[in-house]
């Protein structure tokens, strides 16, 4: 049973501070087993000015078992799967240790931003480009802030202006869009996945 | 050193009569096997008091608790000699900074604590100090959240080292602090907890096996030298320590899977058939060819030809089919037949062999019989022979020789043979080894068989002086196969195992007086347990008696005697140049 009492203080912790650090855990479900972190990308990184969104579920062993965090912000770095957002990090593995919280995991994910460790890759296509190609790596992951991570609300040409910057014909562009119903992260995947 | 041990010893005599005659060849000091019998039975009554033994090795040398020397140990697979090489390499600290042991330095440390409450960083509760738990570490949570944390890993399977529950931190969690601690939530689990920690000795440790009978016997058996060696279980279920299948030597652990794999493969029946036989181009059957000319016929009628298997009519003469000339007739064709042909002789040549003697001495129980019944026959008879033991021994030696002879065939196909060495020699030095090999094999061969028709002669309807001729011929036979075995065992260990570049293959080394049976582990342990004792659960002993009550080496004159207070003597030096087998009055004499 996930121990709520603590997680409730978490909460609280976390949250109190929340100025500082920029980060936010709050609850998505009424039984706090599914939150929602949120992180600002790192200072002098590509992910500067991007907002990061994480989903986290509690195992039922919380805080005895690691909580399982993955990105529901799109990110280009290798060690975070530019599919589907999962984190390769130890401390939420094999390294978990009970007295760490859900803001020191996130903290430890900032850190990753700013830090990614291209040898034990996530994603290797995005760390093979980190590792032989670091410039465009640069651009792309600035790219991806800038696209997902940025809480502007694009106006539908804009969105559209957008997507063909990135490469894709506008006819497909805009009927992708339409598709969807608007919104430019479930386009770009649509597209990205032909 | 051999005082007050040897008398009361349980021993196989197996040559002593050899001695009368031929002391010289048994006092060479060659003769004397290089490591000593030391193979032991662990039961699960003794399973605690084997481990102990370790435990109190290390505990001694680094004055340590024994929760901490189980970690150690644990960590270091139980080789206490790598541990001593650790301390002494890398010094104590990184001793037991590796292996995650913690040893408070002051045990003050705990006191001044004084606060009546304590904040857990897990649970974030304010708790009174009684509620809490300091580990070695000098890590500080509360009792249930230590207990919580102890249930995951044990259920994860992780009991033989779970780590302090503050991060980064590495240092393994006091045992007694677990049991302690989940027994109050979960006593199964905390049983479960235990099981796993004792059974780490067995299955962390190298020189610690489980007993592979089918069903399982319950046993584990603890060498202490070698693992390359050939031992018996208490179960009487005989194996080779190394690879855990039957007892093979003088074949390799490797060239003893290859071998049953090869038997049992339908390989060579699938090759034969190759060999031999060509489908029928009508029907598809295969046919074999059946004289010596190129058209064959099948049962349905169909005729076809040999070489191409072609479809042909019947007319033909030895050298050509009417109507039918086929240019696909090809030299390397009939080149790989032939030696798909020659590799299955020479399997069969080998296999043949083996199989031989392993069929003579599966009739071991049934010679034993005769023999007995002879025996009985010669001691009924008022004679002035009454020692028969050469009768016996010459039995027992006719039966070892025979299983080393079976067994040197496997080892002689594939030492010889392409599959695992082509590279390692060449094919004059090849040559010249298996001529070698073959010569010492051919001579044990023929005195092994020589031995064997003296044994099966019906002597006991014979008068004394033909016995007494028989007898010497017995004796004579049992030392050279003895001498011819052991000369075997050391060609392939040092001329031609030992010369290999690139293969690593060991075999146990030769024992004259058989198998080695291990013996139970004999232990003085008090009935004071402590937290570990109690799974020592009083209708798991065999009738209620502890280890020191029960006469070691119990009697049981095991005909290959190793009985269990050997190891006084062996301890000395490992080149020893006594027999341990032999009596201590033989000693003496030499
Ligand atoms: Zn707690
Ligand atoms: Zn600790
Ligand atoms: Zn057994
Ligand atoms: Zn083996
Ligand atoms: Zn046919
Ligand atoms: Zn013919
Ligand atoms: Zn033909």
């Amino acid at each position: 049973m996930v121990d709520f009492a603590r997680v409730q203080k978490e909460l609280q912790e976390c949250n109190r501070d929340i100025e500082v650090s920029g980060i936010s855990v709050n609850p998505k479900s009424d039984n706090l087993t599914q939150l929602i972190g949120t992180i600002p990308g790192p200072l002098g990184t590509p992910y500067e000015g991007g907002t990061f969104t994480i989903d986290i579920v509690l195992p039922d062993g919380y805080p005895f078992e690691p909580p399982r965090m993955q990105f529901a912000t799109k990110v280009w770095h290798p060690n975070i799967s530019s599919q589907s957002g999962a984190i390769c990090l130890d401390i939420l593995k094999d390294q978990w240790s009970p007295a760490l919280t859900l803001k020191t995991a996130l903290l430890s994910i900032q850190a990753l931003l700013s830090a990614p460790e291209p040898d034990d890759p996530q994603d290797a296509v995005v760390a093979q480009q980190y590792l032989r190609d670091y410039q465009t790596f640069v651009g792309t992951a600035r790219y991806w802030t800038e696209t997902f991570a940025k809480t502007s609300s694009l106006g539908a040409e804009e969105k559209v202006q957008k997507l063909v910057e990135m490469g894709f014909p506008e006819s497909l562009v805009r009927s992708t869009l339409e598709v969807v119903g608007g919104d430019e992260n479930m386009a770009l995947e649509k597209l990205c996945s032909g | 050193m051999e005082d007050g041990v040897g008398s009361e010893e349980d021993y196989y005599d197996s040559d002593r009569e050899s001695l009368d005659g031929l002391e010289n060849e048994e006092s060479d000091p060659q003769w004397v096997p290089a490591k000593g019998p030391s193979c032991k039975v662990i039961t699960k009554e003794s399973l605690l008091a084997a481990q102990r033994e370790d435990l109190r090795r290390v505990m001694d040398l680094l004055s340590l608790r024994e929760h901490h020397a189980r970690t150690l140990l644990i960590h270091y697979r139980w080789d206490v000699e790598k541990v001593f090489a650790v301390l002494v390499e890398k010094g104590k600290a990184r001793l037991f900074a590796e292996a995650g042991v913690s040893v408070v330095e002051n045990h003050d440390a705990d006191s001044p604590v004084l606060s009546s409450t304590e904040t857990c960083d897990i649970c974030m509760e304010d708790l009174p100090s009684s509620e809490v738990t300091k580990m070695d570490c000098g890590h500080c949570f509360c009792n249930s959240c230590w207990t919580e944390h102890f249930i995951v890993k044990i259920n994860e399977g992780q009991s033989k080292r779970i780590r302090c529950m503050a991060y980064k931190c590495f240092a393994i969690c006091d045992e007694g602090i677990i049991r302690t601690l989940v027994s109050k939530r979960h006593p199964d689990l905390a049983e479960k907890f235990d099981r796993f920690l004792l059974e780490s000795y067995i299955e962390d440790n190298k020189m610690v096996k489980w007993c592979p009978s089918t069903p399982h016997c319950g046993s584990a058996i603890r060498v202490e030298n070698d693992e390359f060696c050939e031992v018996e279980c208490s179960c009487g279920f005989q194996f080779c320590f190394s690879c855990l299948s039957e007892a093979h030597s003088p074949c390799s652990c490797l060239m003893w899977e290859l071998w049953i794999k090869k038997c049992r493969d339908e390989s060579e029946t699938v090759n034969w058939i190759t060999v031999h036989t060509k489908p029928c181009p009508k029907c598809h059957k295969p046919v074999e060819k059946n004289g010596g000319c190129n058209l064959v016929s099948c049962i349905c009628g169909q005729a076809f030809c040999w070489l191409c298997g072609g479809a042909t009519g019947r007319d033909h003469t030895w050298s050509h089919i009417t109507g039918h000339s086929c240019g696909r007739y090809k030299e390397d064709r009939e080149k790989k037949a032939e030696r798909a042909k020659r590799d299955l002789y020479r399997y069969m040549h080998y296999h043949n062999r083996y199989k031989a003697h392993t069929d003579s001495f599966e009739q071991e129980s049934r010679l034993r019989e005769t023999i007995r019944e002879k025996v009985s026959n010669l001691e009924e008879r008022d004679s002035r022979l009454r020692d028969f033991s050469w009768v016996t021994n010459g039995l027992y030696r006719l039966f070892r020789s025979r299983r080393a002879l079976s067994y040197s065939y496997p080892f002689a196909f594939y030492m010889f043979g392409d599959d695992l060495f082509k590279d390692e020699m060449t094919n004059e030095e090849r040559e010249l080894k298996q001529h070698l090999f073959e010569d010492q094999q051919q001579q044990l061969e023929a005195n092994v068989e020589k031995l064997s028709k003296f044994i099966e002669e019906p002597f006991d309807q014979y008068d004394e002086d033909k016995i007494m001729e028989i007898r010497m011929q017995v004796i004579n036979l049992c030392v050279i196969t003895d001498t011819l075995c052991k000369k075997m065992y050391e060609c392939i260990e040092n001329d031609l195992l030992g010369s290999l570049q690139f293969g690593i293959h060991n075999i146990a080394p030769y024992q004259s007086k058989g198998i080695e049976r291990a013996t139970e582990l004999t232990v003085f342990w008090s009935a004071t347990a402590n937290d570990t004792g109690k799974f020592h659960k009083p209708d798991e002993q065999t009738g209620g008696t502890t280890e020191s009550d029960r006469p070691s080496g119990s009697g049981s004159s095991d005909d290959n005697g190793c009985s269990s207070r050997k190891r006084a003597r062996e301890g000395s030096f490992g080149g020893s140049l006594f027999d341990l087998n032999l009596p201590a009055d033989v000693i003496d004499r030499n």
